[in-house]
């Protein structure tokens, strides 16, 4: 006994004994020096490591010693350095990737084995390589389709805007772009993302186990991260596709000191159409476009600032004055401070803006305009302490005003002008977290915190209080409440505990588990079968209480093969949520000032299993993806208060990418695709009321049928053009031609089935004819070809 | 303003193609409802309370009708309409030298049908009178495409003081438009609560709700109305209730194929306002009273101007 206290105090002594210095910096591509998210630093000899974070640096506290110190990211050589680690260092590594060539430091082929070493479970990374190679709709390579090809992913159909991670609805997603969220994510509904991918520079979807840093959303957090420019070449790169061309930019504007991305992207079939149609003669417009831009400037070696924006929208124009538009801006700006070795910081500041506007009428004296936006303005500090290599430390906080503008509508009939706006809302969202990652021993690594977050809807306004719910009836108003400007309306706070753990069995596998706490004080009103640009958000208020998320998830990582040739997860989920939003029939969800007596409110649970496999090497790479799952609602007033099936519930979700490199010249890839058809609610009988046949389902059920399952087959071809001149010197000119096609086998998956009287005109008496229909939102095979460079 | 908008969707998407395909699922088998249909109102012919059954959706012959009820509607003065039947599940009141009810009134509907008693209220409300109905000319370009057609508007000023509802019923060369998409609805002179035009004009989307949407074989559009058509109108003042049950009915009736299909509710089923005070046994359908005022008019095409 005694003896084991003295060894224990031996050892804690020689831990505070021994100087203790710390290597420090940021990893890079050596090619562009744009940084890298998730490299590995390891010591090597010693199961010590860390990962750089989002911004690229890394930090590891270590006794005196000399070491072999070894970076490391998918895709790159590795590069290991030797470190008299005497004093304090910073060192910046640059990596090359695995085509470069570069002399002077030892290149060790370790691969990656995050899969099963890093402590994030429910994790899936996307980098831009494979998104670009997944066979896609229309030749255009998509962010958010992508991400629909990894377990746990559903959405509730072709062409549906959104997807659905763990049974979590569209709205309970956070989607960032550098770190400002990003409202509305799809070009024309659900087809495209607004992502382009020239900008883009690494994905990562966060299904479960979310860090504190992140908070605001119950379902998932899907973290966007744009290039930063090139700092040591100019560098452009496009394409021209079937709908897209796109065209980026990047370049130094001071050496490895200053660079900025400029990408922009236009659908283009107007343009293409104009001389040989007059369908746009008049003002009528059809098209989409998103421009991105960055910036960065390293001040010095610690400080160094990132300036990022983004500007898309959708414009559908009958005529010169008929029409809608949409769209997202986002501003960030953000600054990377280095106070000393040990401590990180990041501010980060931005704005965000999603709105839309209609427009009807046929001259001045009659017109009708409406349009309605959420403004976001945030200051958020984080901060990562690099306490020694077993305890990482962050803090933070964050400040998040909104402004909803529900709808301002403004009208002129025969001449006279009204306006029928609703008032705009106003909310404050603070929240401050802390977490530790805390290694214990060579096995097991925690990480722990919690996010308390705060809500306050703040006036000028007015609360309503309205009767008690009567299932399915629409609330009545009792009475009101005026509140000035400033002023609190409503207040909601949480504590949001989160914890993962992962216990490391040997170099093969590991267990790891996780719990979090999630609310959402905002929400997204749609009762639509897929969300669509005019949906609105609505803050929490007196009437609606925010969203509560629960998930615990646990799982098992294995990998196999000396180079991790095969990664494989099992994962295992349980989420339950409350306070979510469904609707009275008949819901009326715009421009109406009383919507909080059309909603209803209630509980949800969703599980499931998911189990993925990656092969990484060799000629023949991809993954298989499966999930079986169940989400459902319980919501008093519908389905007679029982538990009923989501929208995009789906029992069995597979889909597999395969890539296969034949030689230089060419590459193939193909997907497959299954899914269990999801429900929808059938009529059982019918009736007539004042002349109309209305359907009537006997027994109140809501999505107690399933349409028929979906099943896609994609193919694709890329053909890369000579890189080397006639005379062997490289082309600085690189191109490749991507010939795909969608649903190869023209299956014509149903998206939904209605009921309907048939589409004529009855006589009076008359019996009435009613039919199912199924709907295809793709009937065919869509072939596609498009044209990339890079220069 | 909301079939506008989905016309812009469908136009957007009109690049893609979408398939709509009639299909024929088996439904589960349900129980028989009883269904009242009375929509009463106070024009001078037979008002009708329509008793019959639910069928199974996919049967479209004629509705089962329920024989040997009693039918009748009291009001808050004491006096009792006794509607008879007639066969085929109608039970008619005709008026005599007065129409049904007077506005202000409040009136209760009883079905005594085997060993049940429903009941349901409503209140008679009032209406202002339909000024007139006028036809243009019109030449739109709508995506390249120009379209020349008649259209007629209806002039109605709303009542001062908010929250008068009205149905609006249009009749063309006497048939009357009864395509889910064709119920027209205004709150006052608008469409709902929150954005009320209180004793003006019916805005334009409603002006011109007296207009039928045709299509011909060739999926033309069809001009609405044509020389020496007729139209007429009826302007039903009817309750929040009534007003609440014809918009979940036009939900529920005009689904969208296609790319509609995407802004598709859930289907539901329509409330209902009446109420069987002796068992649990199920009852659908609804009980309104409305005072009606009319207009109508005939299109002349040397009588409307064609400069636009």
């Amino acid at each position: 006994m005694n003896k084991l206290l003295l060894a224990k105090l031996l050892v804690c002594f020689t831990f505070f004994a021994q100087a203790q210095n710390t290597i420090s910096g940021y990893v890079k591509d050596a090619s562009n020096g744009e940084t890298l998210i998730g490299a590995t630093v390891l010591i090597k000899g010693s199961s010590q490591g860390v990962i750089t974070n989002v911004y690229g640096f890394y930090s590891i506290t270590l006794p005196e010693n000399t070491y072999e110190v070894e970076y490391r990211y998918i895709g790159y050589q590795s590069v290991v350095q030797q470190v008299d680690l005497t004093e304090n260092q910073r060192i910046d590594i640059e990596l090359p990737s695995e085509s470069q060539q570069l002399q002077e430091i030892v290149i060790t082929d370790t691969p990656e084995d995050l899969n099963v070493s890093g402590i994030q479970m429910s994790t899936n990374k996307l980098d831009i390589e494979t998104i670009t190679k997944i066979p896609s709709f229309m030749g255009e390579a998509d962010v958010l389709r992508s991400i629909q090809m990894v377990p746990g992913v559903a959405t509730v159909g072709e062409g549906a805007s959104g997807f659905n991670v763990r049974g979590g609805s569209v709205g309970q997603n956070m989607v960032l772009l550098d770190e400002a969220p990003v409202y509305n994510s799809s070009h024309l509904m659900g087809f495209f993302s607004v992502f382009n991918p020239d900008a883009v520079k690494d994905v990562n979807l966060i299904k479960g186990g979310i860090p504190a840093r992140y908070g605001g959303r119950i379902s998932s957090v899907l973290d966007i991260r744009m290039k930063e420019g090139n700092v040591k070449e100019f560098e452009g790169q496009g394409g021209i596709g079937t709908v897209f061309s796109r065209l980026a930019i990047e370049a130094p504007i001071v050496k490895d000191k200053a660079s900025f991305i400029l990408a922009g992207r236009r659908s283009y079939i107007d343009v293409l159409a104009k001389p040989f149609t007059d369908v746009f003669d008049g003002g009528a417009a059809l098209n989409f476009y998103d421009l991105t831009a960055k910036t960065n400037w390293n001040i010095n070696a610690k400080n160094r600032i990132f300036l990022s924006g983004y500007f898309g929208r959708d414009v559908f124009k009958f005529d010169k004055q008929q029409g809608f538009n949409w769209g997202n801006s986002t501003a960030t700006l953000r600054w990377n401070h280095i106070f000393n070795d040990k401590l990180f910081a990041n501010f980060t500041a931005f704005y965000s803006d999603y709105d839309y506007e209609l427009a009807f009428g046929e001259d001045e004296l009659d017109k009708f305009r409406w349009s309605s936006r959420i403004l976001n303005y945030d200051f958020k500090p984080e901060f990562t302490y690099f306490m020694n290599p077993n305890n990482e430390i962050s803090f933070g906080g964050e400040a998040l005003y909104f402004k909803f503008e529900p709808a301002n509508v403004s009208t002129v009939n025969v001449g006279e002008a009204a306006d029928n706006s609703l008032p705009s809302k106003n909310a404050l969202e603070t929240a401050l977290y802390i977490s530790n990652n805390q290694k214990i021993g060579t096995d097991i690594e925690l990480q722990y915190g919690v996010r308390f977050s705060n809500f306050n809807l703040l006036g000028s306004g007015m609360t309503y209080n309205y009767g008690d719910t009567i299932p399915g009836v629409r609330r009545p108003l009792i009475d009101s409440t005026s509140y000035d400007s400033r002023e609190v309306m409503e207040s909601y706070h949480n504590f949001e505990p989160r914890l993962s753990v992962k216990y490391q069995l040997n170099k093969y596998n590991s267990f790891k588990a996780s719990y979090n706490k999630t609310s959402q004080y905002i929400h997204l009103v749609s009762n639509t079968t897929a969300s669509n640009p005019l949906d609105v958000w609505n803050p929490s208020s007196n009437n609606i209480e925010p969203q509560i998320g629960h998930q615990v998830a646990l799982g098992w990582f294995r990998n196999f093969g000396v180079d991790n040739d095969v990664e494989f997860s099992a994962e295992v989920y349980y989420r339950k949520t409350k306070n979510q939003i469904d609707y009275i029939d008949g819901a009326e969800l715009l421009i109406n000032e009383y919507i909080e007596g059309d909603l209803l409110s209630g509980d949800g649970r969703a599980y499931g299993l998911e189990l993925y496999a990656k092969k990484n090497t060799g000629k023949l790479t991809g993954w298989v993806s499966y999930t079986i799952a169940r989400t459902e609602l319980k919501v008093d007033g519908i389905n007679n208060g029982n538990w009923y099936p989501t929208r995009y519930d789906q029992a069995h979700n597979f889909k597999t990418a395969v890539f296969y490199d034949l030689n230089k010249s060419w590459q193939f890839s193909a997907n497959f695709t299954f899914l269990t058809g999801t429900p929808t609610t059938f009529p059982t009988s019918r009736f007539e009321q004042g002349g109309y046949v209305v359907p009537y389902a006997y027994g109140d059920g809501r999505n107690n049928f399933r349409i028929p399952s979906y099943h896609r087959f994609d193919l694709s071809a890329t053909k890369y053009n000579k890189t080397v001149r006639k005379n062997g010197k490289p082309k600085k000119f690189h191109s490749h031609w991507v010939f795909a096609v969608y649903n190869v086998f023209g299956t014509k998956n149903p998206f939904s089935i209605y009921f309907t009287q048939a589409d004529e005109r009855f006589a009076a008496g008359q019996p009435v004819d009613t039919q199912a229909r199924q709907v295809s939102i793709i009937g065919s095979m869509i072939p596609s070809i498009s044209y990339n460079f890079k220069f | 303003m909301k079939s506008n908008f989905k016309y812009l969707i469908l136009a957007a998407f009109s690049i893609l193609c979408a398939c709509d395909d009639q299909i024929y699922p088996d439904l589960d088998d349900a129980p028989e409802v009883l269904v009242v249909d009375a929509w009463i109102d106070d024009l001078m012919k037979d008002q009708v309370v329509k008793l019959s059954m639910t069928q199974p959706y996919f049967q479209s012959s004629e509705t089962k009708s329920v024989s040997g009820a009693q039918v009748y509607i009291t009001d808050n003065e004491g006096n009792r309409f006794d509607f008879v039947e007639e066969g085929s599940g109608n039970y008619v009141w005709s008026p005599v030298s007065d129409p049904f009810g007077t506005i202000g009134d409040s009136y209760e509907l009883t079905v005594i049908s085997g060993e049940d008693t429903f009941k349901a209220t409503s209140m008679k409300n009032r209406v202002p009178t339909v000024d007139s109905i006028t036809f243009e000319y019109n030449e739109d370009k709508i995506f390249g495409t120009v379209e020349t057609y008649y259209s007629a508007e209806l002039w109605v000023t709303d009542l001062v003081g908010e929250g008068d509802i009205y149905w609006i019923k249009t009749f063309k060369n006497e048939e009357f438009l009864n395509k889910p998409s064709e119920i027209s609805l205004a709150w006052d002179a608008g469409f709902n609560k929150s954005a009320p035009f209180d004793g003006d004009t019916f805005i334009p989307p409603i002006r011109s709700s007296i207009n039928p949407e045709d299509y011909d074989d060739n999926d033309e559009f069809i001009s609405p109305y044509a020389d020496g058509d007729s139209v007429y109108v009826e302007l039903h003042a009817i309750t929040e209730a009534a007003r609440n049950f014809l918009s979940e009915v036009q939900i529920q009736t005009n689904r969208e194929g296609g790319f509609g299909a995407l802004f598709a509710t859930p289907l539901s089923n329509v409330p209902t306002n009446i109420i069987n005070e002796t068992s649990d046994k199920l009852v659908v359908g609804f009980f309104s009273v409305s005072s009606v005022e009319t207009n109508g008019n005939r299109l002349d095409v040397s009588q409307v101007p064609k400069e636009n």
